[in-house]
């Protein structure tokens, strides 16, 4: 085994014997443990230019540069047109049934019922990089939710909620109070609606189910193919290969379905309902979302007002239990964390321990 | 404490004092399901209670959260308003505030149902024709169709009845120059003029719907010699008689026609 170096030859010279000796007392006396790395920096030469000490100034307004095209910003942007400025609601797909009009006219139509819509949250472009609001429908038993979602609710002051779903609004006008009931008559009849759902899983069709293929025939020599597609392309002239994206068979239904600018029909608030003209996906009892149709122009201005006119003279406290269910929460996730919860509820030393916390 | 009457009513004191004990009662007192209740919270704060999570081998209380159990107002709606344009911003009255949430109705289509088929059938009429009863339509009786849109009445066996409310349809089946025919028409569709029953099944029969009627064993055929049996009795071709005054079925005589 070869000689160990003395531990002081490690050391090395002081690099500026010539600082002062407040800033040599840390870092000189810390340097030599420290790794030996290049410092950034211009070491040699010389330049006339400003020092580049922030590359992303290229990119500014006022360097005369157009405004990026991509980015979260540009995103925004380019959805605007697309995006409604009102938030929708999350409702129960009831069943289908007729509206039958005066003049003999009969209109499917499907019945739609929101079941305690509130505002659970609001998305912002500064916390989240857009604008949402998110709504929750129906209730859920407190045993069938988890502890991460037991605390979110108690932060908003609501009971559970059976789902949640998020709806992109255009600008933070569209935000909402959370903790407000939407009722059917946030939609107006006559007005137009795009509605998701998910449709039912079919499982794995064959072409004609899946894309309305025609199949062939029942005779003139055909033997066992009655049903299959057939050709899945042309031959050389064609490259002799399958393109993209041919329609093939394959798993069929159990995706999201929007159907696009469906007319509202009807709005109760005491039955809860919407009804839309024509179907909607999905089975019965199953939940879909309701927004403004992207498609058509959003609803007048002055009915928008009006709807957030009427949930303000509705739910006048809003904020306030908002606000208190906050604290609330924040008193008690001490409490949690203490491991005093117990304490809590028994009710032990509750006045004195209170006090404490607050 | 009021020490002044105290010559006058001795006991006077213990009200006092029941009254201070009254109030410690709250705090002594207190169980786990009450731990939630007596405390002092913002008034704006809803009423919550706390949902316990224990631990599954050891039962022991893990964690607690507030579970929040806002009010709940249970609609009862009997008549529904049908609101046909959007209202006016203009000339509207301050909505009121909301006692809490507003809970409707799980199964909102009977109601829908019949709101509709009051608007559509004021008289009742329609609805007694197809109601469940002995004066009702059944499968196997033979109708007229009278439709709006005018064109020859269209009789036929009833094969089915599709109730669904509002949506209520009926299916008949004929045959027309030795073609059999079959027509779906909506019991509640104001084109839908009149329904008239022109003969009764001789016994009520076994199935919902008739559909083995299709099949040449079974084929009633052209129901035309019943119809004009039918409109003889009911003396049609005479050309002065007016239709109310005729003998028909109960449900079928209160029908409209145009």
């Amino acid at each position: 085994m070869p000689p160990r170096l003395p531990a002081r030859s490690w050391r090395q010279p002081p690099l500026r014997p010539f600082l002062s000796p407040s800033s040599q007392s840390t870092t000189a006396l810390l340097r030599p443990l420290l790794p030996l790395t290049t410092t950034r920096g211009v070491k040699y030469g010389w330049s006339t230019l400003p020092k580049r000490a922030k590359p992303t100034r290229f990119n500014q307004v006022t360097a005369g540069i157009p405004a990026p095209s991509t980015g979260p910003a540009a995103a925004l942007k380019r959805r605007e047109r697309t995006t409604p400025i009102r938030t929708g609601v999350l409702a129960i797909k009831k069943g289908m049934t007729a509206f039958m009009g005066k003049s003999g006219a009969r209109i499917p139509c499907t019945v739609l019922q929101l079941d305690r819509v509130q505002v659970v949250a609001n998305k912002t472009r500064d916390r989240n990089g857009y604008w949402a609001v998110q709504v929750g429908l129906g209730e859920r038993a407190a045993d069938n939710v988890g502890a991460p979602m037991l605390g979110y609710f108690e932060a908003k002051g609501l009971s559970p909620k059976k789902k949640l779903a998020e709806f992109k609004v255009r600008s933070k006008d569209g935000l909402l109070p959370v903790g407000v009931q939407l009722l059917p008559d946030w939609f107006h009849v006559g007005q137009c609606v795009d509605v998701r759902g998910h449709a039912r899983g079919m499982g794995f069709a064959g072409g004609m189910k899946r894309h309305g293929f025609s199949g062939q025939e029942a005779s003139h020599g055909n033997s066992k193919n009655h049903r299959t597609i057939g050709t899945v392309g042309p031959s050389q002239g064609g490259g002799s290969r399958v393109y993209p994206g041919k329609k093939m068979p394959g798993r069929m239904g159990g995706q999201r379905v929007t159907m696009q600018n469906l007319p509202v029909l009807m709005v109760d608030n005491e039955l809860g309902i919407v009804v839309v003209k024509g179907c909607v996906a999905g089975p019965k009892n199953s939940v879909v979302m309701v927004q403004d149709a992207v498609k058509k122009p959003p609803p007048p201005a002055e009915f928008v007002g009006m709807t957030r006119q009427v949930l303000d003279e509705r739910f006048p406290d809003a904020f306030e239990a908002l606000e208190a269910a906050r604290e609330r929460h924040l008193e008690l996730k001490k409490w949690r964390k203490d491991k005093r919860i117990e304490m809590l509820l028994s009710g032990e030393n509750v006045a004195e321990s209170h006090e404490v916390v607050l | 404490m009021n020490v002044a009457p105290l010559s006058g009513r001795p006991l006077a004191c213990l009200k006092t004092s029941v009254r201070r004990a009254r109030q410690q009662k709250a705090f002594l007192c207190r169980s786990m399901a009450t731990g939630s209740q007596g405390r002092a919270s913002p008034s704006s704060l809803p009423d919550y209670n706390f949902y316990q999570l224990k631990d599954q081998k050891t039962k022991k209380l893990r964690s607690a959260f507030a579970v929040y159990t806002p009010p709940t107002v249970k609609t009862n709606p009997t008549t529904i308003t049908i609101v046909n344009k959007p209202p006016k911003p203009a000339k509207r009255t301050p909505e009121p505030k909301l006692p809490g949430l507003i809970a409707p109705p799980s199964d909102p289509l009977p109601i829908l149902h019949a709101s509709q088929i009051a608007r559509m059938d004021p008289t009742g009429a329609r609805t007694a024709l197809f109601a469940k009863t002995k004066q009702g339509v059944r499968v196997g009786d033979v109708l007229m169709v009278t439709h709006r849109r005018g064109g020859e009445p269209f009789a036929g066996v009833c094969i089915s009845i599709r109730r669904a409310g509002i949506d209520t349809a009926i299916l008949l089946r004929n045959h027309l120059s030795k073609v059999g025919v079959e027509m779906w028409f909506k019991v509640y569709n104001k084109n839908v003029a009149g329904i008239e029953i022109i003969k009764r099944a001789r016994r009520r029969a076994r199935r919902a719907r008739l559909t083995y009627l299709r099949k040449p064993k079974h084929d009633v055929g052209s129901v035309s010699d019943l119809v004009f049996a039918w409109k003889k009795t009911r003396k049609v071709f005479n050309t002065k008689s007016s239709p109310a005054s005729s003998k028909t079925a109960k449900g079928a005589k209160a029908a409209k026609k145009k």
